[in-house]
């Protein structure tokens, strides 16, 4: 590798975090039209400076900062390696594309009490946005437990205010999200401060060398419970979910899929930081077995939530709640995996299998329901409803918008080619390759089961209404720029689909095993 | 009766015993402003065990210290965000009990709608400008 990019990498994974704070900070002191300026080209640069570190951990390197010299376990070090760079990435691009959407539809950005009423655009999306970004990507690229609880508390807390922005039948989704977020991360503390008083550090990688020393393997596994009770609620795994539903379907148009998409990823990337990189699995023979059945637990409920959440979805007459009840059943396929990461055997290759599976379809994931719910949202602010009944026909309107949407359903039924599928077919393999049988009919009915759903809230659109749909002005061109946004993300469904092969490389930078 | 158990052991006890009061608390009651309390509660029972913690060494762990400030801090935030949350939510009802009477006053109440977002009833969408 050239010093330069190395070097560059470095500044990178800095200039990620700090980019967008300054911004959003900055963003406060200018009014709204100067704000999507600055949003779109802070987007722009922390696009770009995702680049140089992908370049760099592609090529086998883990570029590391510590912030200030102050070495671990005081000083704040950032590290990104294949986890980091990955979600680095999606998150860019997804990220990229929805600040378009937002900078273009005055709608998307929610609705402002103002003295002719309520209107549409709100100057507060702007900084909560930028500060969720910042919070995502410290999450990602962060080195210790101290920074993955504060990233997930500027994540946590800039979301509930971005839900808020959405009017006031928004608020007390905002609220009960709030609740169950603020609650999350306490757990998640507790969890950490239970580690450190065990090992000193707040370090990954030392805590992760200083467990493998102690004998007594209560206190970690004490800790590990805490923190996945906690990340579960975050990350709405099945019988937590049910603050998701409210709180993504009443979320203003630009900001459900910044939700479904990324908010959802930062619990999943710290909950697999916890479980593979700072606790170590192979502790003692009784820590072992209990972790087992705590993965089976999880597996279990990611079944339920596969089958229990498509169900629900099918049940929706409204857009938005049936792609939020998607997102249900998709976190189902990530804790589905977990049987086999820490299975008995050790088999790191199995680990290895059902990993990038986990990856893969939360990556998919992240760009497929982002440009699904960026639809939904368009839809419903055109069309004053996003009640499938009443958008009868409205794809003659908009067939570009309704290709995209098919696109991003491609991704989200699994269909080749897709991250959705890749994921899907490795999570197979690896459960074949354990023997784990009942994992391949979780899969194939979760795929008919979202076959279903998105078939039965897309294809009324494509259907001949009856009478003409009220919506008979035309299509200004800002919502032509808004389809455009989400025909990218439909069509990044299908170009990472082809990725799938570079992934499984790049996530081996710098695993855990 | 308790000289078999040390400061540290007492103030852990004493604790869990407020985080789990917090939680039971959040969980069953329906006030929001009791349960936005009840969240502080568990908040500080998590952040005493961290101070217990940090105080069995003979000189405190400065990294559990550290953790706790931080988490007071974020208490501090949750806590103001929550109470505009709330107080816009009771204002919006307000408004509402005086612009139509008749309206029974449990009818928004949390938890009742939770399988439904109530952004599109026409009362909400009346000074929309679309």
């Amino acid at each position: 590798m050239i010093p330069v990019w190395s070097a560059l990498a470095e500044f990178s994974l800095g200039a990620v975090v700090l980019a967008p704070l300054l911004a959003a900070a900055v963003s406060m002191l200018v009014p709204l039209p100067a704000r999507r300026v600055l949003g779109a080209a802070v987007g722009l640069l922390v696009a770009g400076l995702v680049v140089p570190l992908v370049v760099s951990v592609s090529a086998g390197e883990v570029p590391e900062l510590v912030l200030g010299g102050f070495e671990a376990p005081v000083g704040i070090h950032l590290r990104a390696d294949g986890l980091g760079a990955v979600f680095l990435a999606v998150t860019a691009l997804v990220g990229l594309v929805l600040t378009g959407y937002a900078a273009v539809l005055p709608a998307a950005e929610g609705r402002c009490a103002g003295p002719k009423g309520w209107q549409q655009g709100h100057p507060g999306f702007w900084p909560l946005w930028l500060g969720c970004w910042s919070g995502l990507n410290a999450v990602v690229v962060s080195g210790d437990l101290f920074n993955l609880y504060v990233g997930l508390e500027l994540v946590g807390l800039t979301a509930v205010a971005l839900v808020a922005l959405g009017g006031r039948g928004s608020w007390e989704a905002a609220l009960r999200y709030l609740f169950v977020a603020v609650l999350g991360s306490l757990l998640f503390l507790a969890g950490v401060g239970l580690l450190v008083s065990v090992t000193g550090t707040l370090d990954i990688a030392q805590t992760r060398e200083a467990l493998a020393e102690v004998a007594d393997p209560e206190a970690p596994l004490l800790a590990l419970v805490l923190m996945t009770l906690g990340l579960g609620m975050k990350a709405a795994l099945l019988p937590m979910h049910r603050w998701l539903v409210p709180a993504h379907s009443s979320a203003p148009s630009g900001v459900s899929p910044i939700l479904s998409g990324l908010v959802i990823k930062a619990a999943l990337v710290v909950l697999l930081r916890a479980w593979l990189w700072a606790v170590p699995l192979s502790g003692g023979a009784q820590s072992h077995a209990a972790v087992q059945w705590l993965a089976w637990l999880l597996g279990a409920l990611g079944a339920a939530a596969v089958l229990g959440g498509s169900v629900l979805a099918l049940r929706q007459t409204r857009l938005k709640p049936l792609v939020a009840y998607s997102t249900v059943a998709q976190i189902g396929y990530w804790f589905l995996a977990f049987p086999l990461l820490v299975s008995a055997e050790h088999d790191d290759a199995l680990a290895a299998g059902a990993y990038g599976a986990v990856i893969a379809l939360a990556a998919g994931h992240a760009i497929a329901k982002a440009g699904l719910f960026a639809a939904a949202g368009l839809l419903k602010d055109r069309y004053g409803t996003d009640e499938i009944a009443a958008l009868r026909g409205a794809g003659a309107h908009h067939p570009a918008l309704i290709l995209a949407m098919g696109l991003c359903a491609v991704g989200l039924i699994g269909l080749p080619v897709s991250l959705g599928f890749t994921g899907k077919w490795q999570l197979a393999t690896a459960a074949i390759g354990a023997g784990q049988w009942w994992l391949i009919v979780v899969l194939a009915a979760g795929t008919l089961l979202a076959a279903g759903y998105l078939l039965r809230g897309i294809a009324p659109l494509l259907l001949q209404s009856e009478d003409e749909p009220a919506a008979a002005k035309p299509v200004s061109v800002r919502e032509r720029l808004g389809e455009s946004a989400v025909m990218l993300l439909g069509l990044a469904t299908i170009g990472t689909g082809l990725l799938g092969a570079w992934l499984g490389d790049l996530l081996g930078v710098g695993a855990w095993w | 009766m308790l000289t078999g158990l040390d400061t540290i052991t007492w103030y852990l006890m004493i604790a869990a015993a407020v985080t789990v009061f917090g939680m039971v608390r959040l969980l069953l009651v329906r006030d929001l402003l009791a349960r936005l309390i009840a969240l502080d509660v568990t908040g500080i029972g998590v952040l005493l065990t961290l101070v217990a913690l940090a105080a069995r060494s003979q000189a405190p762990d400065a990294v559990l210290q550290a953790l706790v400030i931080t988490g007071l801090v974020i208490a501090v935030a949750f806590t103001g965000l929550g109470a505009v949350l709330i107080r816009r939510i009771e204002g919006a009802r307000d408004d509402d009990d005086a612009a139509v009477p008749d309206r029974a006053p449990d009818e928004q109440t949390p938890g009742a709608d939770s399988e439904q977002d109530h952004g599109l009833s026409p009362h909400d969408q009346g000074g929309d400008p679309q």
